[in-house]
C-alpha cells in the first residue's frame, strides 16, 4: 500500500517539475512576442496559442502535487472544532466516494478527448498557426489523471489517520 | 427551492467542513451538473475545466507570482523594504502605506486579481513582520492593495464588462478613475491614522536603521530602490507605450525580476527553481479555483440560475435605488463564491436591459459593480483575496487575523461606493472630459 | 412544451450576435410552434467553451448549439465558402445564393456528413475593414502595418500585401489599439463594433469589409435529435431560422446605419477606399481561397473546388446582371 503511495506522489512530483518548465517556457514565448512585435514589427504566429497552452498545463500538471503538499486552499477554523477521527472520516470519505469519482470522470472525458483529438488530427481553431491538439489535450489528461490518483491517495491516507499529525498540529 | 439556489447553502457546508475550496466547487458542480446533464456531465464539467485551461488572460497569473517569488528568494525585495523603511520610518504606517502605494502601481499594470496581491505579499509580508506590525494588519493592507487590480485602469473585468454591457470601454475605465483615486487615498489616511493611534512597536532593527550614515543611506537607496522603480517603469512603461498589451506586461516583469537577479549576483539554479516551485504551486491553487469556478457557474446557469435572478427582480419590483441596491446584492453574494469573470458573465447580462429600461447611467452604476465585486474578493467568510493571501502567508497567520484585518478595508471600500452612490459626478464627469484620441 | 433546448452560442450573452440571431430565433421558435417548442439561450463560455459548440453539440452535452462556420475553417477549409472571404460575395448576393441556388443545401450536406442537421440562423452585414492608428488608401499603406485580424484575411494581408498580421485576444485589442501596440484591427460590423469602443481608441475607420463581406450562422443539432421531433413541428422550426435569417439581416442594416452615423457625426475620420484598391484586394482573396481549393482538390478532396466553381458562377452572374438594382449609395 504505501508503495503505491509513494509512486503516486512521485508521478505527482514529476509532473510538477514538469509544470516549472512550462512556466519559464511561457515568461519566454510572451517576452519573445513582445519583443518580436515591438522590436522587430514581425510578431509570431504562435506566441499566443503557446501562452495559454502553458498556462493551462503548468497548472493542471502541478494540482495534484500542490494537493499532496496541502497547498490547495481551505478554510478549516470551523473544522478544527470537530473530534479530530469524525474529521478524518469525514474528509475521507468526501475524497474517496466524491471526489476521486468526480475527477476518476474528468480524466476518462478529458483520455477520450485527446484520443479524438489525435484521431481526428484536430487543429485549433481560431489559430493561425494552427497546430495539432492532442498534445495539449494529452497533457490536460495526464494531470487529471494524477490529480485523481492524489485525490484517491489523499483519501486513504486520511482514513488510516496517516495523517493524524497533521491535524493536530493545526488543530 | 431550485437547484440553483440550493447550490449556495451546500457549498458554504462543504467550505466550511474544511475541503478545499476548488474541490467544495467541484463537488456541487458535479451534483448540480449531474440533475441538468445526466450521464454527460463529465463532458461538460471538462468543457467548463477546459474553457479556464485555455484563457489567455490567466496567463498573467503565473507570470506576476514568478516576479514576486524571484524577488523574495533572491533578497532583492527584503533590502527594498529595508530602504523603504528608512525613509518611511518615521511616517505613521510608513511600510503599509509603501505596500499599499506598490499595490496601486501594479494594479494599473494588471487587470487580474490574485496576481499583483500575491506579488506583493510575498514580497511585503516577511518585511513587515520584521518591523511588527500586526498580522491583521498586514492581511489587510496586502488583500486590499491586491484587488486594487480591478478598480485601476487598465482592468481587464472592466474591458469584459464594458464589452458585455454594450457600453463603451474608455467611458467605463475612466469613469473608474476618480474612485479608484479616492479608494487608494482613504486606504492610504486610514493607515496613517492607524499608524499614529497604534505604531508598530520599535525594534532594533529599527535603531539599526537610524545608526546607518547619510551617506550610506543614500547608497542603499539609489542601489536598493532605483532598480525596483526601473522594473516598475519597465512594467508600466510597456503597457503605456502599447509595447506590451496588459497580460504580455506581466511577462515584461518576470523577466524584468530574472535581470535584476542576475545585475545583483544574486541568481543562482537554486534560486530560480525554487521561485519555480512556488510559482507551479500557487498558480495550481489560484487557477484550480478559478477552473472549479467555471464549472459551478456552467452549472447554476444550466439549473436556471440566470432565470431565478431575473424573477427574482420582476416579483420584487422596484424603483429605481431599489433595483440598483439588488443588483448591487447580488453581485456581492456572487462575488463570495464566483472568480470575476463567472460573475460578470453570469450578471452583467441580466442587469443590462433592465438598467437601460430605468435609464439610469450605465458608466455610473458600471463603477458601482466594479466596486462591489472587488469588496465581495474582500468579504469574509468566501474571500478570494483572503485564500490567495493564506496560500502565501506564514504558519503564525491566522485566518481569524485576515478576516479582522480586511474590515477596515471593507468599510473604506463601502465608503468610496457610498460616495460615488451619492455624488455620481465622481464617476460620470471623466468619462466626458477624456474619452477619445 | 413538447421539446425544450439549452443552445449556447459562441458570443457572450447581450452581444448584437446573440441578440439578433439567437435570441430572435427563440422569439421566432416560440410563436410559430406556439410554445410548443423552447429554445433557452445561453451565452459563450457558460455551458459548453465559446469555440466548441460543435462539440459540445457532437458529445451530447447540449441538444442544439449555434455556432459559424469560421471556426471550422482550420479543420476544414471548405467552410470558408460558408463562412464568408476575402472578395466574396456581399450579403444581398450571398443570401440569394443560400436560399436560392443551392447555398443552404451544400452546407445542410456538409453538416449531414459530419452527422449534424443544421439550420442557417444568421447571415451578416459586411464588416469594418478596419479602425486604424494609420490612414489606409492604398496597397502601399499596408506594408509593414501590425494588422490584428484572423483566417483567410491575416494570410491576404501577409502574403499578397506585406502587412503583419497579430494575434490579440479579444479582451486586450481595445488596449493594444489605443495604446498603439498594433496599427490596425478589424472585428465585426459597424454596429457590432460600435459598444467594444474601437472608434474611441483610434482615428481612421476604413470601410468596406473586403475581408469579410458578409459572414453566417448556423443553428446545429444531432441528426436524431432532430428526426425525433415531431413532423409537424420541423417544417416551423425551419420556417423559424429563415425567417430569424431575413430579419436579423435587415436589423444588422438598420442598426449599422445608426452606428455609422455615430462614427461621422464624432472625431473619427471614414476613408471610403477606392474602387481600384477594393478590386486589387479582393482580387487577392479570391486567388487565395482558389489556390486552397486546388491544394485540397490535389490532396484528394475536390468538394472545395466544386463548391468555389458554383459559388463563383453565381457570383459571376450576380455581378453581371445586377446594375438594374437601386442601391441609393453616395
Ligand atoms: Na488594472
Ligand atoms: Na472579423
Amino acid at each position: 500500500m504505501t508503495g503505491i503511495f509513494t509512486a503516486v506522489d512521485t508521478f505527482s512530483r514529476i509532473l510538477s517539475r514538469v509544470a516549472e518548465a512550462v512556466a519559464l517556457i511561457l515568461v519566454a514565448s510572451m517576452i519573445y512576442e513582445v519583443a518580436a512585435r515591438y522590436v522587430f514589427s514581425a510578431p509570431t504566429i504562435w506566441a499566443f496559442d503557446i501562452s495559454y497552452m502553458c498556462t493551462g498545463t503548468l497548472f493542471v500538471l502541478g494540482a495534484a502535487y500542490a494537493l499532496r503538499e496541502d497547498a490547495h486552499v481551505r478554510i478549516d477554523f470551523l473544522a478544527q472544532k470537530l473530534p479530530v477521527r469524525f474529521r478524518q472520516v469525514m474528509e475521507g470519505t468526501v475524497f474517496v466516494a466524491l471526489l476521486a469519482p468526480i475527477y476518476g470522470g474528468l480524466s476518462w472525458f478529458a483520455v477520450k478527448r485527446a484520443w479524438r483529438a489525435f484521431t481526428t488530427a484536430e487543429v485549433e481553431m481560431v489559430s493561425p498557426w494552427a497546430p495539432l491538439m492532442w498534445p495539449f489535450y494529452g497533457l490536460l489528461a495526464l494531470g487529471l489523471i494524477a490529480f485523481t490518483l492524489q485525490i484517491f491517495v489523499h483519501g486513504l491516507r486520511i482514513f488510516a489517520g496517516n495523517q493524524k499529525a497533521d491535524f493536530e498540529l493545526k488543530a | 427551492m431550485s437547484v440553483a439556489a440550493l447550490m449556495f447553502p451546500l457549498l458554504f457546508l462543504f467550505v466550511l467542513a474544511g475541503i478545499p475550496i476548488a474541490l467544495s466547487l467541484t463537488i456541487v458542480s458535479a451534483g448540480a451538473g449531474l440533475l441538468a446533464f445526466g450521464p454527460n456531465v463529465f463532458g461538460q464539467l471538462y468543457g467548463s475545466f477546459y474553457s479556464a485551461a485555455t484563457n489567455f488572460i490567466l496567463a498573467a497569473i503565473p507570470m506576476f507570482v514568478l516576479m514576486g517569488a524571484v524577488l523574495e528568494r533572491s533578497g532583492i525585495a527584503e533590502r527594498l523594504f529595508k530602504v523603504m523603511q528608512i525613509w518611511l520610518g518615521r511616517l505613521p504606517g510608513g511600510l503599509a502605506v509603501a505596500t499599499i502605494a506598490m499595490g496601486a502601481v501594479f494594479a494599473a499594470a494588471a487587470g487580474v486579481v490574485g496576481a499583483v496581491e500575491v506579488m506583493i505579499g510575498m514580497m511585503a509580508i516577511p518585511a513587515m513582520q520584521r518591523f511588527r506590525y500586526s498580522n491583521s494588519l498586514i492581511s489587510g493592507t496586502i488583500c486590499a492593495g491586491g484587488s486594487l487590480g480591478t478598480m485601476i485602469p487598465p482592468s481587464v473585468i472592466a474591458v469584459m464588462y464594458a464589452s458585455l454591457a454594450q457600453m463603451s470601454v474608455g467611458e467605463l475605465l475612466a469613469g473608474m478613475m476618480l474612485p479608484g483615486l479616492v479608494m487608494v487615498l482613504l486606504f492610504i489616511a486610514y493607515l496613517m491614522v492607524h499608524g499614529t493611534l497604534w505604531p508598530p512597536e520599535r525594534t532594533e532593527l529599527q535603531d539599526e536603521i537610524e545608526d546607518i550614515s547619510l551617506a550610506e543611506k543614500l547608497r542603499l537607496t539609489i542601489t536598493s530602490l532605483v532598480p525596483i522603480v526601473a522594473l516598475i517603469f519597465a512594467v508600466l512603461g510597456s503597457l503605456l507605450a502599447g509595447v506590451a498589451s496588459p497580460t504580455e506586461a506581466a511577462s515584461v516583469g518576470a523577466v524584468g525580476a530574472l535581470l535584476l537577479c542576475v545585475a545583483y549576483g544574486r541568481f543562482s539554479v537554486t534560486m530560480l527553481r525554487e521561485s519555480l516551485q512556488i510559482t507551479v504551486r500557487i498558480s495550481a491553487m489560484i487557477l484550480l479555483i478559478v477552473a472549479a469556478g467555471t464549472m459551478f457557474m456552467g452549472t447554476f446557469a444550466a439549473n436556471g440560475g440566470s432565470r431565478l435572478i431575473r424573477s427574482s427582480v420582476e416579483a420584487v419590483g422596484m424603483g429605481d435605488a431599489g433595483i440598483i441596491i439588488f443588483f448591487l446584492l447580488i453581485v456581492f453574494l456572487l462575488g463570495f463564491v464566483l472568480d470575476w469573470t463567472a460573475n460578470v458573465l453570469i450578471c452583467v447580462p441580466l442587469f443590462t436591459p433592465i438598467i437601460r429600461q430605468t435609464g439610469i447611467d450605465p458608466v455610473w452604476f458600471g463603477t458601482m459593480v466594479i466596486i462591489v465585486i472587488q469588496t465581495s474578493y474582500l468579504t469574509p467568510p468566501m474571500a478570494s483575496s483572503i485564500f490567495y493571501l493564506k496560500s502565501i502567508a506564514p504558519p503564525d497567520m491566522t485566518y481569524g487575523q485576515m478576516c479582522r484585518g480586511v474590515v477596515p478595508f471593507i468599510i473604506l471600500q463601502i465608503l468610496t461606493l457610498a460616495l460615488v452612490a451619492f455624488y455620481p459626478p465622481l464617476s460620470t464627469w471623466l468619462p466626458d472630459q477624456i474619452v477619445g484620441f | 412544451q413538447e421539446v425544450t433546448w439549452q443552445v449556447p452560442t459562441s458570443v457572450p450573452e447581450g452581444s448584437p450576435f446573440y441578440i439578433n440571431f439567437l435570441e430572435r430565433f427563440a422569439d421566432n421558435v416560440d410563436v410559430l410552434t406556439q410554445g410548443r417548442v423552447e429554445i433557452e439561450p445561453f451565452g459563450a463560455g457558460v455551458l459548453v467553451p465559446a469555440l466548441q459548440v460543435y462539440d459540445g453539440v457532437k458529445d451530447g452535452i447540449i441538444q442544439a448549439g449555434h455556432s459559424t462556420p469560421s471556426y471550422r475553417v482550420n479543420q476544414d477549409p471548405i467552410n470558408a465558402i460558408f463562412a464568408g472571404f476575402p472578395g466574396g460575395m456581399g450579403p444581398e448576393a450571398y443570401i440569394t445564393w443560400i436560399y436560392e441556388e443551392g447555398g443552404k443545401e451544400a452546407l445542410y450536406d456538409l453538416r449531414a456528413k459530419e452527422g449534424f442537421k443544421s439550420l442557417v440562423v444568421g447571415i451578416g452585414s459586411s464588416e469594418i475593414m478596419a479602425h486604424s492608428n494609420v490612414p489606409v488608401k492604398t496597397a502601399a499603406d499596408l506594408k509593414g502595418l501590425k494588422y490584428r485580424t484572423s483566417g483567410p484575411w491575416a494570410e491576404v494581408m501577409r502574403e499578397y500585401f506585406g502587412a503583419v498580421p497579430t494575434v490579440v485576444p479579444p479582451g486586450e485589442i481595445y488596449t493594444l489599439l489605443q495604446r498603439k501596440g498594433v496599427d490596425l484591427i478589424e472585428w465585426g460590423p459597424p454596429s457590432g463594433n460600435l459598444p467594444e469602443g474601437f472608434h474611441e481608441a483610434a482615428k481612421y475607420i476604413i470601410v468596406p469589409g473586403v475581408h469579410q463581406p458578409t459572414f453566417l450562422w448556423e443553428v446545429v443539432l444531432k441528426q436524431e435529435t432532430w428526426d425525433a421531433v415531431a413532423d409537424d413541428l420541423k417544417p416551423l422550426i425551419e420556417t423559424a431560422a429563415e425567417l430569424t435569417t431575413m430579419q436579423g439581416l435587415l436589423h444588422f442594416y438598420a442598426e449599422d446605419v445608426k452606428a455609422l452615423e455615430t462614427y461621422s457625426k464624432g472625431k473619427n475620420e471614414i476613408i471610403t477606399l477606392d474602387a481600384a484598391f477594393i478590386d486589387e484586394l479582393s482580387a487577392a482573396g479570391k486567388d487565395w481561397i482558389s489556390k486552397k481549393s486546388e491544394a485540397e482538390k490535389e490532396a484528394g478532396k475536390p468538394e472545395m473546388a466544386a463548391l468555389l466553381a458554383d459559388y463563383n458562377t453565381f457570383m459571376d452572374r450576380w455581378s453581371a446582371e445586377s446594375s438594374y438594382l437601386i442601391r441609393n449609395q453616395n
